[in-house]
Parts: structure tokens; C-alpha cells; sequence
């Protein structure tokens, strides 16, 4: 099980909750799992693109994104990227 | 009850019955910008396109008056239009007779149609393989469709516009459109009279007299009646400029507008400083100067969804984060401060 964290917006999408306990090989087939999934992927299935997500402080682009591997990992953290003035 | 969308959240505004005094409550959907949210009046739900720059286009509807809210599905476009939805923008529940029928506008040029009550959304064909899409033009603020108006009388006919397509009618029930811009300008185009390519920034039709279209341009102000087949322009009638965005009517007199001009294309704020409404009377053949109560100078920002009327007054709010009401004859700056105003619908009817 991999504990995943989310921001504000999203937790307020999901009725409050910021943090849920999934299942997954990879970080996207977690993310993909969660109810707020329509806010985190755009309609082509690509992350949305100011969306930052670490695997245990590894960002997981680095690491093949959505296909990024979970063996281990204990959190997964969505961050909206900063922007705006 | 007003109900007004802006960059970060949607409040609802309640007034007393003589306009003067409104209460704020929100923001609801907290974070989101709200380019439109409307009450349907058939059964109450409250509507809101709700765009993230982080979590994308949405639609929301609140069946309890804003505490609680639903998400539509996720909306989508075939792969093969090499299309994604950017935006939503305008929603427009269907006519009384189907009950379970919503429009959605978004960008880029998109028409959605719900018929389940705004749980999923489907593009409207013709108008996603428009044989002239290929002609549309994005303007600075996207490719939006912020106007879309159904004839009562007819459910095969309806209306849309597009930034910068044009207005386009269909009489088959949304099946092939046809662009109804005659008259109507696109000075930005080496052929300023063309078939397509104008910038509509609002368009509404009068519900008592269908045939009868106000359209606030990018170039001008025009009526049309004889549903959009030809236009006629107003703006040089009397108004300081025919550039503006949002375009208010008066449900009892299909001879009554409203516009707020703004300076033209490059500039977008008031003339010269002066913060006004213009009001006709007379079908456009002159205007009147409405703007006691507005302050002076300003340099005032109004957008294309940002303003509202119903049987009793005309509404509209700013960038600069005030909604103002007309009553007894002068506007009532009736809630400051609030974020940028990107939309306001106004409804007496609530549950």
C-alpha cells in the first residue's frame, strides 16, 4: 500500500480527503485509481501539465512518470507546480 | 440572488427587493475560476464551468443551493478532432420541453450537449467538423463559445458563437450550421465582410420577439431581425465606441439594450475615463449616457459574461472586483472587492 497526499483544490474535489491509501504498481495506475484521477490527468490521459509528482521526494518524471515504479515506496505527493503573479 | 463567478470562486450575492443592499456569500468552488455559473431555472441545480490552470476544465452543479457539488465527467473530444478541451465557458440549460438537456460552450470552439442533466457531455458534431473550422481564428482569450441562445418557439433552432468564427445558426437541431454573419465586421481580416471569421463577444435574443439578436462585437454593436440573416450596425448612433464585451437586454422590451464601451481593440477600458453604461431605447438609433452612481474616472474593465438582466433591472460586475445594480435610476455599487468578475447571472427563482 503507498499513502497518497494531495492539495487543497483537489481534497475539496474529494469530499475533504487529502490523503488516500491505494494499490498500484506505478504511480499513474495509483493516481488513475483515485476519485479526483479527471483532475489530475487531462483527456488524453497525460498529467496535467503544472502538476508536480514525488514519489518519496523523487520527482517521478525523472523516473518514466505515470510509469514510474512504486516497489518500496511509501507516499506519493501531488503538488500544483507554482505560477501567477 | 446574483450569482457571480470570479477567478477564485463563485459567490452568491443576495439583494433586498429594492436593489440596494446585497450580501456576499462565498467563494464556493474556492480556488476554481467560475467563467459562468447559472441557476437552471426547471429544477434549481446551480451550474458552474469551473476552470483550473492546474486541474483543467470542469463543470460543477450543486443540486442544494452551493454546499455540496458534483463534477460532470470529464469533458472530451475524439481523438481525431486533434482537439482538447481548454476551457468551459458558457452553460445554457435547454428549453422546457426537455427537461434533461443542457449546452455547454468551451474552448476551442466547442459545443457540448448533456442529456442527463449535466452528468456527461457529448460535442455537438457539425459543429466540431465545421467545414470552416479550419478558418476559425483564437483570439487572445482562446477560442471560446460564450453565446449560445435557443428559440423558444423552435427547438430545431439555436445559436452559437464563437471567438473568432462568428455567430452560427442551426434550423435542424444542431445537425449542419450556418454562419449568419452578413454586415457584421472583422476589421483584423484582409476581407473585413467575409463568410466567417468575426468576433462575437456576446450575443442574446430577445425572448419575446425570437427573430431579434443584440450582438456586442469586437467591431461594433448590431441588431438583427430576421434571426441573424442580416445585421444592422448601431454603434455609430451615438455610442463613444463600438468595441465592448458584454451586451444587456430588457425581457419587456425587445427595443431596450444596454452596452458599456470600452476603448477600442488594443486598450480595453473605458474612453476617455468615463466609466458608463449606454442604454437604447429605440432599437439602436440612439443611445443614451446611464451612469449616475458609477465612479469617475475609472477605468473599468467589463467581460463578456460579466453582465445580467431580468424583468426588473440590469446588473454587471468588473475586474476590478465590484458588481454594481441598477436602481431608482442610478447604479448601487453593491459589493466591492471580490476577485476579478468573470461572469453574473442573476435569478429570483431558488430552492
Amino acid at each position: 500500500m503507498v499513502q497518497v497526499i494531495v492539495p487543497s483544490i483537489l481534497a475539496a474535489q474529494a469530499e475533504g480527503r487529502e490523503r488516500f491509501e491505494v494499490e498500484a504498481d506505478t504511480v499513474g495506475d495509483a493516481l488513475r485509481a483515485l476519485p479526483i484521477a479527471d483532475l489530475i490527468f487531462n483527456e488524453r490521459g497525460e498529467w496535467n501539465k503544472y502538476l508536480n509528482v514525488y514519489v518519496d521526494e523523487t520527482d517521478a518524471r525523472e523516473r518514466g512518470g505515470p510509469a514510474c515504479p512504486l516497489t518500496g515506496a511509501r507516499e506519493i505527493r501531488v503538488v500544483a507546480m507554482i505560477a501567477g503573479g | 440572488m446574483g450569482l457571480v463567478g470570479t477567478r477564485k470562486g463563485l459567490f452568491l450575492l443576495r439583494g433586498d427587493d429594492g436593489r440596494h443592499h446585497w450580501r456576499a456569500e462565498g467563494p464556493l468552488l474556492d480556488g476554481w475560476a467560475v467563467y459562468h455559473a447559472t441557476v437552471d431555472a426547471r429544477d434549481g441545480t446551480i451550474y458552474a464551468a469551473a476552470n483550473h490552470a492546474v486541474y483543467g476544465p470542469t463543470v460543477q452543479r450543486s443540486a442544494d443551493g452551493g454546499k455540496t457539488w458534483q463534477r460532470s465527467r470529464q469533458l472530451s473530444v475524439p481523438e481525431s478532432s486533434g482537439l482538447t478541451v481548454i476551457a468551459a465557458w458558457h452553460i445554457e440549460p435547454g428549453l422546457p420541453q426537455e427537461p434533461e438537456t443542457l449546452y455547454l460552450g468551451a474552448d476551442p470552439g466547442i459545443l457540448f450537449r448533456s442529456d442527463d442533466h449535466g452528468k456527461t457531455w457529448e460535442p455537438n458534431l457539425g459543429i466540431l467538423r465545421h467545414p470552416t473550422r479550419d478558418h476559425w481564428i483564437s483570439g487572445a482569450g482562446g477560442m471560446c463559445c460564450d453565446s449560445i441562445q435557443l428559440d423558444p418557439r423552435d427547438p430545431q433552432r439555436m445559436y452559437v458563437c464563437v471567438t473568432s468564427a462568428g455567430t452560427l445558426r442551426t434550423d435542424d437541431g444542431g445537425q449542419t450550421w450556418l454562419p449568419v454573419n452578413k454586415n457584421v465586421a472583422a476589421d483584423y481580416l484582409a476581407t473585413p465582410y467575409g463568410e466567417i471569421g468575426q468576433c462575437v463577444h456576446k450575443l442574446l435574443m430577445h425572448p419575446a420577439r425570437p427573430d431579434r439578436l443584440w450582438q456586442q462585437n469586437h467591431c461594433g454593436v448590431y441588431r438583427s431581425d430576421d434571426g441573424g440573416d442580416s445585421w444592422e450596425r448601431l454603434d455609430g448612433n451615438g455610442l463613444p465606441s463600438g468595441f465592448g464585451f458584454p451586451i444587456m437586454i430588457d425581457p419587456k422590451d425587445p427595443d431596450t439594450a444596454f452596452v458599456i464601451p470600452e476603448r477600442s481593440m488594443e486598450y480595453h477600458y473605458s474612453p476617455n475615463a468615463e466609466f458608463a453604461v449606454y442604454r437604447t431605447r429605440d432599437s439602436g438609433q440612439s443611445w443614451e449616457r446611464v451612469s449616475d452612481g458609477l465612479p469617475s474616472p475609472a477605468w473599468a474593465v467589463v467581460l463578456r459574461e460579466a453582465s445580467a438582466s431580468d424583468a426588473d433591472s440590469v446588473y454587471f460586475g468588473t475586474q476590478s472586483g465590484s458588481f454594481f445594480a441598477f436602481a431608482d435610476g442610478a447604479w448601487i455599487e453593491a459589493v466591492r472587492h471580490l476577485p476579478p468578475i468573470l461572469s453574473v447571472e442573476v435569478t429570483q427563482w431558488f430552492r
